[in-house]
């Protein structure tokens, strides 16, 4: 399965308020810019992960809730939170 | 004479016996040099101009050499041994120090080497016997090798015209390179990534299938696994179906199947790509997993899979002792081990990125560069840890659901590396690690732009790599 810009933006929504514990409507978008990441782990690999060095095409996102941004990555493949310690990745 | 002419006499015999000695010592490095690599038996250096009318290859033999190399068992005298020459009308021309017991063997008569050799293998008293093969390397006339896949002229990379902006000539000379081989299925690359698509039309020939001499793997803690063409680290299972594509675009550059009206080329025409499997659908994985994978390898080269290179595009900034001790392995088992340097655009000598950083002698990283021969934007570099660059920027290859995509990354320049070792490996079955190694990052193409950037300072050239200039 091949995810979409809507597909990604959606599942970022979801991930963030389940993170955050908040309604998904509480949760604004900012900005969704299409770009190149530097490996398939879209520059936010967590430790002990390996990833493909090639450039990959994805978006970035970005998110608001209780007064933060949030900045999520993604490509037609998954959906990961940058700059987070831990599980931050979907599939 | 008196005693002062005849001492001066002597003298200058000795001088002349000298210089004599030392021109045809000269003589003969030139001959060892001046040759391209073939290996014949030696006793046919007669024979002249044999061609390989669809490469372009002619090739010319002289030389003088033993026939025969024998090695006697042990506790053979050389009594014994001198018995046997003579008996066949044979003479010991040298005997192999480093090797107890074997010796180089010179027919008298010019007899078949093949047939000679067969005699002395029938002995009781010899191990083995086998033909000395030569080994030289000729001034190579070449004749560019294009193939005949339709998708040839975006391969910047193999045979850069200076298409889409780029400089003529900034590429890996494979053109000429394959005027001396195209590659040999006999040579195993395996490719430790997210898989391989191993239906892909331009990769189905040449991918490795587990031969029926070869023992399937046995996971010490999930038992046997029926491994037909690869390993899945990730479900360890015998299925290295590619759900990503990395893995079957660096497999593409290695080996895609050369001249056969489809596609694209790899950089071998034919080669035995083994997939592993230990990156998912998002094109990352475990180090853990990638120590599976690896372990797979060494355990296929142990049961006899003539598996020679690691290609290895990806890597991470955190570093694995566990993973740097498999790879190590991999060297002992004598297998390369390239690595892709990363696209941090940073300095792996004050930032190491794995598994490209590890000083093994095994390992080789690779950095990337565009077709203008400059080192692409993205790619990580390092004057003492980055040992060679190869192109890497819009590098056309296949991708899943028999496609084919540009892609950009030291994960394409890595395969580049890969596949040259391949090249290297198919001219020259014997060499090993260590040469292998020293020979592509000696025989680059110097750049002033990886001046302080790269170790060999240069651009990967498979030409001369292969010997052919």
């Amino acid at each position: 399965m091949s995810y979409s810009k809507e597909d990604v933006l959606s599942k970022a929504r979801h991930d963030l308020a389940r993170r955050l514990g908040v309604n998904e409507r509480d949760v604004r978008e900012g900005s969704v810019e299409e770009t190149d990441f530097p490996d398939t782990s879209l520059g936010a690999g967590t430790e002990d992960e390996m990833s493909g060095q090639m450039l990959t095409r994805g978006w970035r996102i970005k998110l608001q809730a209780n007064n933060q941004t949030y900045e999520y990555r993604a490509d037609k493949n998954q959906v990961r939170l940058y700059n987070f310690k831990g599980n931050n990745f979907l599939l | 004479m008196n005693r002062n002419n005849f001492l001066i006499h002597i003298a200058l015999a000795i001088v002349l016996i000298l210089v004599a000695a030392f021109a045809g010592q000269l003589r003969r490095w030139q001959q060892e040099y001046k040759h391209r690599v073939r290996i014949l038996p030696a006793e046919e250096k007669t024979r002249k101009a044999v061609t390989t009318a669809e490469l372009g290859e002619t090739e010319t033999h002289t030389l003088t050499a033993p026939e025969v190399l024998v090695k006697f068992k042990p506790g053979v005298s050389e009594s014994t041994i001198r018995a046997i020459t003579e008996r066949f009308h044979d003479r010991v021309e040298d005997s192999i120090e480093a090797v107890p017991g074997l010796d180089a063997i010179d027919d008298l008569d010019d007899a078949d080497a093949v047939q000679t050799a067969a005699a002395y293998q029938a002995l009781p008293e010899v191990e083995y016997a086998e033909p000395n093969y030569e080994i030289s390397i000729d001034d190579f006339e070449s004749n560019p090798v294009t193939p005949s896949d339709p998708r040839f002229s975006d391969q910047w990379a193999l045979a850069n015209d200076g298409q889409r902006g780029g400089t003529r000539g900034a590429d890996i000379s494979a053109t000429t390179a394959w005027s001396v081989t195209t590659g040999d299925d006999d040579v195993v690359i395996a490719v430790l990534d997210s898989g391989v698509d191993y239906t892909h039309s331009d990769l189905e020939h040449n991918i490795w299938q587990r031969p029926d001499n070869v023992p399937e793997y046995v996971d010490d803690s999930t038992g046997p696994i029926q491994d037909l063409q690869g390993y899945n680290a990730i479900m360890n299972n015998a299925d290295p179906m590619d759900e990503n594509g990395h893995g079957t675009h660096c497999a593409g550059i290695i080996g895609a199947e050369g001249g056969n009206d489809i596609g694209i080329t790899g950089v071998n025409w034919k080669v035995r790509i083994m997939p592993l499997k230990f990156m998912n659908r998002g094109g990352f994985g475990t180090t853990k997993d990638a120590i599976e994978a690896i372990n797979y390898v060494i355990d296929r080269k142990n049961n006899g899979v003539n598996v020679r290179v690691i290609s290895a595009s990806w890597g991470s900034t955190n570093r694995s002792q566990a993973l740097g001790d498999v790879i190590k392995k991999a060297g002992e088992a004598g297998i390369l081990f390239v690595a892709a340097a990363g696209n941090a655009s940073t300095d792996n000598d004050r930032h190491p990125h794995y598994p490209s950083s590890y000083d093994l002698p095994n390992v080789i990283s690779v950095a990337a560069l565009d077709r203008n021969d400059q080192l692409a934007s993205f790619s990580n570099w390092g004057a003492k840890h980055v040992a060679i660059a190869a192109p890497g920027v819009e590098i056309l290859s296949t991708w899943l659901g028999d496609e084919y995509k540009e892609s950009s990354g030291t994960s394409m320049a890595t395969p580049v590396v890969a596949g040259v070792a391949a090249l290297i490996v198919a001219k020259e079955p014997r060499i090993s690690v260590e040469e292998l190694r020293k020979r592509i990052v000696t025989s680059v193409d110097k750049l002033d732009s990886l001046k302080s950037k790269v170790t060999s300072g240069g651009r990967i050239n498979a030409a001369k790599a292969i010997g052919a200039h």
